[in-house]
């Protein structure tokens, strides 16, 4: 099986995505810019970032990292700007009326940990319950499914295998591969699944959308090569496919600790893993092994098998620059001035959390920390009736606390549905513990969120619209205007991210708490989506 | 302490403070940064009449012909100002299409064009042959249009952007998020109170505050029957280059344009609403889903392009018409508020609206935009 990449023959597993199959075959460089060719490559990996666009079988803006490889698929780099496809014949104007219609008692949007509790706790109390998620397999960022064929790799794939297996027994309706990108008040939904457009109206909802890495702007950071850390988690824990030979991990917190010991268990050369908190705190260490021992000597652990693994951990260290080699290779420095030769970087500065839809609806959210977040009550309820968020769309708690947070409002739902549903006592005492260990978790891998800090004026904030931070300065300096201004003199957040990666650098920037006004699609929707086939 | 203080920072206000403030006048801008309409322009250059309008409103027809004058000699302000400025807003006057899809209204549009070339307009019927020569975009649904060649767009961003930058330039006080809740006549002088609690005082005040414009008029005790519509606007991801013309439908809402760097705009007058707490300007599923829908069934190849974001773009509405001059019951308070096409009349309306304040030709008749019309209206 092989699909055509510009006249070349590249091999295909079945299930492996095209930015798996393209990285598999060395193929990094996806697309040009602006600004010129030897453009941009897979970042996010999960759909948010819209940085892998290419032209598929003739669609330009076809995001490799969500399209299924395909044997005879013809692929090609996208160049800038991107020729549409002839077409002479449009298709009848639509009415709103005309999609079809989904009208579940419940909706869940997304199919992680939070999504996938809240969807079995409801429909256990009798609620008909329909799940949607954006990829092939739900599972989300935590559970990431394998594709077909391939054994679950450890209990955290069996484990997300299992609550998604008890979720169908128990007569969860799922949709996978199914994007919602509207969300109107009072509860209006749209979503494209295959090319078609639904109109969802449920009783009420259950937004479990995750979370996405923040982003982290240093020279470099664009290239192709250089990817989140969960964007290489998702290949080589989705599709067996290594980023690279040799990798380099930057960033701060536990996940990339995970990755690199996966990396380097799948056959990779982990060259060094730097993380940005300074050392070990004894009494944050403490908290976190009464909080829950099991996870902590889980993390433990992995300090061992760093070792064992001859994986140098570079404490209190950031990633500084990478540049493109001669011969293809990317130089990365830590701001020790050491530096290495790799194939791939991978950074993990932590997660902001997923709120597009849920501020679109009209859903009240403050600021904490930089980063917006969804007020909810102890229902998990948002200040909409009938509209409930979970998990790390409403700040990071880690997958066990997303699983608490998703029984709990599933079992809100039903009740308000007009279910008896049984007490969710039980679950909120574990979910006060889960939150004890992440805080204390967090205190070990205390570091301040380094922001801007590693940006050289020519270095792009908004990598969507190539916006420098000299840009943005000189935006700011000519005078006053909110955050919303700032956008439109600069064009910074008016790309096909939205927004999304920008908008906190920006507001930190700017010194103030707030983001760009929310606005429909929450994900960029192709216009012949709407329409049907 | 202002000799004239303008409300209302978009177009209209931005152009009128450099207006006054070039023949030499004290003048402060004054603007209440509360997702103003003009930062949520479309940057459309309109000329020709609305085909539907006329359908549905022949008694507005003598209003709309009076009117039209003002549309190309807008578009030529718009030329000179960019001109002026030294800045690149992407101005282009590449022509305005207003297509049809039946032959009946292909006739309706023949005599509508027959009309405005009558009154002065550049424009030509283009039946399909001609047309798939000119817009090879079209689809196959589109019977002919009318071609007007004063028409276009350009990009309100940097035109918003550049005028910016001259006021500060000229050292015009500009003076954003600041909201004035009522004005306050006393014999020597205007009080401006605002939200906050602050009071300016002022010599003459211009309100170029669009809909806001109505209330602030309201008490000083003058009617001013402006409303504040929420229109549904959609941006696409970019393109390489394939819509040239400014293009309408003569019987369907839809207008759309492809910037210069290559996104389309995608409007037309869906309706869209005020929600929350705050009144946000908020879209609506219906009207996303049939405005794009309308999109790629007159320009087909659309269907393969991704919608990037919508929002609502705040239109002004009162008669149809214009709104210019002092207002009969405090002659020191004047109005500036365009008609139809509020972005594309701005810098033309903000020159006769300081004509009027400075006691100079405006160069139009401007007696029928007077709004003494809506105080003979409430009294009559």
């Amino acid at each position: 099986m092989t699909l055509d990449f510009e006249g070349r023959a590249i091999a295909v597993r079945p299930g492996q995505s095209l930015a798996a199959a393209l990285t598999e075959a060395g193929v990094l460089d996806l697309r040009d810019t602006r600004r010129g060719p030897g453009g941009r490559g897979l970042y996010c990996g999960m759909g948010a970032c819209q940085d892998c666009v290419m032209v598929v079988d003739g669609v330009p803006n076809t995001r490799a990292c969500m399209t299924k490889a395909v044997s005879g698929q013809q692929v090609m780099r996208q160049p800038h700007p991107a020729p549409l496809p002839q077409r002479t014949t449009g298709t009848r104007p639509l009415a709103l009326e005309d999609l079809p219609e989904e009208t579940p008692e419940l909706l869940v949007v997304g199919g992680g940990a939070g999504g996938l509790a809240a969807a079995l706790a409801a429909r256990r109390a009798g609620v008909e319950v329909l799940l949607v998620d954006e990829r092939g397999i739900p599972g989300g960022q935590y559970y990431k499914q394998a594709m077909p064929g391939l054994a679950p790799m450890d209990a955290q794939q069996s484990e997300g295998a299992a609550l998604l297996a008890a979720c169908r027994e128990a007569g969860v309706r799922i949709l996978d591969g199914t994007e919602v990108w509207g969300a109107f008040a009072p509860l209006l939904f749209l979503a494209t699944r295959h090319g078609q457009t639904l109109r969802l109206r449920p009783r009420a909802a259950v937004l479990a959308t995750g979370a996405q890495e923040r982003a982290l702007p240093f020279p470099g950071w664009t290239l192709p090569g250089v990817m989140t850390t969960g964007a290489a988690q998702t290949l080589w824990r989705s599709y067996r496919t290594l980023p690279g030979r040799r990798v380099l991990v930057a960033g701060n917190g536990p996940l990339n600790l995970q990755v690199a010991l996966e990396l380097a268990a799948g056959g990779a050369q982990v060259v060094a893993v730097a993380e940005a908190s300074s050392g070990l705190r004894p009494l944050a260490l403490a908290r976190m092994l009464r909080a829950a021992p099991k996870l902590a000597a889980k993390g433990l652990g992995m300090l061992v098998t760093l070792r064992r693994h001859g994986i140098p951990l570079r404490r209190g260290r950031l990633l500084r620059s990478v540049t493109r080699t001669a011969d293809g290779a990317l130089l990365a420095e830590l701001d020790d001035g050491t530096r290495h030769t790799v194939d791939a970087v991978l950074c993990g500065y932590g997660f902001q959390p997923e709120t597009a839809l849920l501020r679109a609806i009209g859903a009240t959210h403050a600021m904490q920390d930089g980063l917006l977040r969804p007020q909810r009550d102890a229902q998990m309820q948002t200040s909409m009736e009938g509209l409930y968020a979970v998990g790390d769309g409403c700040g990071l708690g880690g997958a066990p606390a997303a699983l608490a947070e998703g029984e709990i409002a599933g079992l809100a739902a039903a009740r308000a549905l007009g279910r008896s549903a049984p007490s969710d006592a039980p679950v909120r005492a574990s979910l006060v513990r889960h939150r004890a260990f992440q805080d204390a978790l967090w205190q070990v891998f205390r570091a301040p969120f380094p922001g801007l800090v590693l940006a050289q004026p020519e270095t792009l904030v908004c990598r969507c619209e190539e916006v420098t931070l000299a840009q943005i300065d000189a935006a700011i300096a000519a005078g006053p205007g909110d955050i919303g201004e700032v956008k439109r003199r600069t064009r910074c957040g008016m790309g096909r991210c939205q927004g999304r990666y920008c908008a906190p650098l920006l507001a930190a920037r700017m010194g103030v708490d707030d983001s760009f006004a929310p606005r429909v699609p929450a994900r960029p929707v192709r216009i012949s989506d709407l329409l049907g086939s | 302490m202002t000799d004239i203080a303008v409300i209302g920072g978009g177009i209209v206000g931005m152009c009128l403070a450099r207006e006054l403030a070039m023949a030499g006048r004290d003048v402060t801008l004054l603007d209440s940064g509360h997702h103003a309409g003009t930062t949520a322009n479309a940057g459309s250059l309109h000329v020709q009449m609305q085909s539907r309008f006329l359908r549905m409103y022949p008694e507005l027809v003598p209003n709309l012909e009076a009117s039209l004058p003002l549309y190309p000699e807008a578009a030529r302000r718009w030329r000179l100002l960019a001109e002026d400025l030294g800045a690149d807003i992407e101005l282009r006057q590449s022509g305005g299409l207003m297509v049809c899809e039946t032959a009946e209204h292909y006739e309706f549009l023949a005599q509508k064009c027959r009309r405005e070339q009558a009154l002065g307009l550049q424009v030509e019927m283009l039946d399909r042959a001609a047309l798939r020569r000119v817009a090879p975009y079209l689809g196959d649904a589109v019977h002919g249009a009318e071609l007007c060649a004063e028409e276009g767009k350009l990009n309100p961003l940097l035109a918003n952007e550049a005028l910016r930058r001259d006021l500060q330039a000229r050292g015009v006080p500009y003076h954003i998020g600041h909201r004035i809740a009522r004005i306050e006549a006393v014999r020597e002088a205007l009080l401006l109170h605002g939200t906050d609690g602050s009071v300016i005082r002022a010599g003459r005040v211009v309100l170029a505050a669009g809909a806001g414009s109505g209330a602030l008029a309201g008490s000083l005790g003058a009617p001013l029957p402006t409303v504040a519509e929420p229109l549904h606007m959609n941006i696409t991801e970019a393109t390489a280059p394939l819509i040239l013309h400014l293009v309408q439908h003569a019987e369907r809402m839809i207008t759309l344009k492809q910037l210069a760097a290559g996104q389309v705009v995608i409007g037309g007058g869906w309706p869209a609403r005020f929600a929350g707490p705050q009144d946000f300007p908020t879209v609506e599923a219906a009207s996303l889903v049939g405005n794009l829908s309308l999109a790629q069934h007159i320009v087909p190849p659309i269907g393969g392009l991704r919608l990037l974001r919508s929002w609502a773009g705040v239109n002004t509405t009162a008669d149809g018409q214009c709104i210019l001059g002092p207002l009969p019951q405090e002659p020191r308070v004047h109005v500036a508020v365009p008609g139809d096409a509020g972005y594309t009349l701005g810098p033309l309306v903000a020159s006769m609206a300081a004509a009027l304040l400075l006691g100079r030709d405006p160069g139009f008749a401007t007696d029928r935009f007077t709004p003494a019309r809506f105080s003979r209206a409430a009294s009559g």
